[in-house]
């Protein structure tokens, strides 16, 4: 019979906040990230078009310059501006997705490290978040930050008069970006979690976005319809984007179909997510 | 049992797990007081479905499991308190051996301090204080095994489920985390250990749990399991000056099945259905004018009654 003196202390400390516990999974992966020069170059890079565009409302408002050009405006810093503000700077961040997010889960799925992570006490939405929140944070430092920036640079310069006339545009802004956002953190989690691979999701990234476009061209070639472009996540945010920012659309579909079918996919990617991030795999066969 | 002695073990009650139409492990019924127990079994036996049961990994298709009285549905409370060490080689990548334990004990909720505290001491538990600030992807399969146990009991729990926990270790640390488990044990943590390594499982165990194609065999001390085998004669060494004579006298009792001299001619093997009424004779016979060394069961250790109770799938010996 063995004698156990039951001198061991479990430990009795505080806590940090349970909601707080994703931030130290972002860190590391944020962490790992950055770590690479190319990206970080990538990174900067994309700051330059939003400097542009700030630096170009400066001009448009300096008295001298546009007296040296004998203009009243060099253009007109309205929706269009912040809604191709927008395209560009979403696809900028699309390739920043297909950079950072397939290095997201893929190696520790390859790994087998999911069980390190799920034997705390910490959850499988938890994990998510955390491994999510690294492209929710780099995505949105050059889409809707820099884009109520320049809203707010805009204000000052213009009065609070052109504010009164554009206010609902700093919902479009956040919306706008926050859909690309999601859509492309979502999408590359999903192929993060499928594919093992880093290069290969990332080429399945890039895949699932071409792939989509030239399938969705070609229903609407053969079947004469404009329902392909259901299938076409670019059309897709597109016609959001159009919808949000007054814009007039060449997409031949309805707003409503394009919201649904971005909620329809970003619900898949989850569904994928939830397949496939647990604490053990079961090998048939 | 009640709430209070259920609060300080291990408990399945009637769990079964099926993955699909794959069998995990079928109607355990299992208490598991502190101490070290052993999972035994051959590949498939369901060793670490046991494992990812009593850790909340997976959930049960039937029954009910508590661990020191909390519920794996309380994953919150529970892995404050259990502590796993998967048989995987398993690491995120890029981190030394100091930042993999701070990391995961900043995600098991330990403030900056005391998780900068907790990876210390855990790192000097399993003597790899000069390896600590090196990547993992640079340590050795022995390292590697051992930042994982560090990992697994860095954040103090009062349950430490190591799967394959002595796999890849050199003798010499094999010996030093052997003595580390039975400190822990010592003092009063449960240890839970899968091992193929059947002599290791024999010097480590205070209690065994036999697993064979997702059933629980048998369990307990494994004195008490050997005693529990009546199918099987017990083999009993008899160190003595006279092995022939002692032979021939043993032969003469019906009790006594089998007895064969020791191939070094030093001793006896002595097979009997009923050991109570052999050791009496024995103290007869030791009257007789046999010098008699030793008495030791030769089939009381976990290879035999593995053997016994699982047949032919040996693992390691």
């Amino acid at each position: 019979m063995a004698v156990h003196k039951r001198s061991y202390h479990a430990y009795a400390g505080d806590l940090t906040p349970r909601w707080s516990r994703f931030l130290v999974v972002s860190r590391y992966a944020c962490q790992n990230a950055l770590s690479s020069k190319n990206l970080v170059a990538y990174f900067a890079l994309c700051f330059v078009y939003p400097l542009g565009c700030a630096l170009a409302l400066y001009a448009n408002h300096n008295p001298r310059l546009l007296a040296l050009f004998n203009t009243s405006s060099f253009f007109d810093p309205g929706a269009k501006l912040f809604f191709h503000f927008l395209r560009i700077q979403g696809t900028l961040g699309f390739v920043l997705t297909a950079f950072v997010g397939p290095g997201l889960v893929s190696p520790d799925l390859a790994n087998n490290a999911l069980p390190l992570y799920l034997c705390r006490p910490f959850s499988k939405a938890e994990y998510v978040m955390g491994k999510i929140f690294v492209l929710l944070a780099l995505l949105s430092l050059i889409t809707w930050v820099p884009g109520e920036t320049l809203f707010l640079i805009q204000c000052s310069l213009a009065g609070a008069s052109w504010l009164a006339t554009n206010f609902w545009m700093i919902s479009s802004i956040f919306l706008g970006s926050a859909v690309e956002i999601l859509v492309f953190s979502l999408l590359a989690l999903a192929l993060s979690a499928w594919i093992k691979r880093r290069r290969a999701a990332g080429a399945a990234l890039l895949g699932v976005f071409f792939f989509g476009a030239g399938f969705g061209q070609a229903i609407n070639a053969v079947l004469r319809t404009t329902n392909g472009s259901l299938i076409d996540l670019a059309k897709l945010i597109a016609r959001v984007e159009d919808q949000l920012f007054r814009q007039h659309t060449s997409v031949g579909i309805s707003a409503a179909d394009a919201w649904v079918a971005l909620v329809a996919i970003s619900a898949f990617c989850l569904l994928l997510l939830q397949k496939k991030v647990k604490a053990y795999e079961v090998v048939r066969g | 049992m009640n709430g209070q002695e259920a609060g300080q073990r291990i408990v399945f009650e009637d769990v079964s797990k099926f993955y699909g139409e794959v069998l995990g492990v079928n109607r355990v019924n299992l208490s598991i007081p502190a101490g070290i127990t052993s999972l035994v079994g051959p590949n498939g036996s369901g060793k670490t479905t046991l494992m990812n049961l009593m850790t909340g990994l997976v959930r049960p298709t039937r029954g009910r499991i508590t661990v020191l009285g909390i519920s794996p549905d309380e994953p919150e409370r529970l892995f404050q308190k259990v502590g796993y060490c998967t048989q995987f080689d398993s690491f995120p990548k890029g981190l030394t051996g100091y930042q993999f334990l701070y990391s995961y004990l900043r995600v098991s909720g330990r403030p900056h301090l005391a998780a900068d505290r907790l990876a210390g001491q855990a790192i000097e538990q399993v003597n790899l204080v000069e390896a600590a600030h090196r990547r993992i992807a640079g340590y050795s399969k022995g390292m590697r095994q051992r930042i994982k146990l560090a990992q697994a009991l860095c954040h103090q729990p009062s349950a430490l489920v190591l799967d394959e926990p002595l796999n890849g270790l050199d003798p010499l640390i094999r010996a030093e985390t052997i003595a580390l488990f039975r400190t822990l044990a010592q003092e009063g943590l449960h240890v839970i250990i899968s091992s193929h390594v059947l002599h290791e499982v024999d010097a480590v165990s205070d209690q065994v749990v036999l697993l064979s194609n997702g059933y629980v065999v048998a369990e307990g001390q494994i004195h008490g399991v050997r005693e529990e085998i009546h199918e099987q004669p017990m083999q009993i060494l008899i160190r003595c000056n006279k092995p022939g004579d002692l032979a021939s006298q043993v032969f003469q009792q019906d009790c006594v099945v089998e007895a064969r001299i020791h191939p070094d001619g030093q001793g006896l093997l002595v097979k009997t259905r009923d050991a109570g009424r052999f050791y009496l004779l024995l103290n007869r016979i030791a009257q007789g004018g046999i010098n008699i060394e030793s008495v030791a069961p030769a089939d009381d250790d976990v290879l035999s009654v593995y053997e016994y109770l699982i047949g032919t799938e040996e693992p390691t010996k």
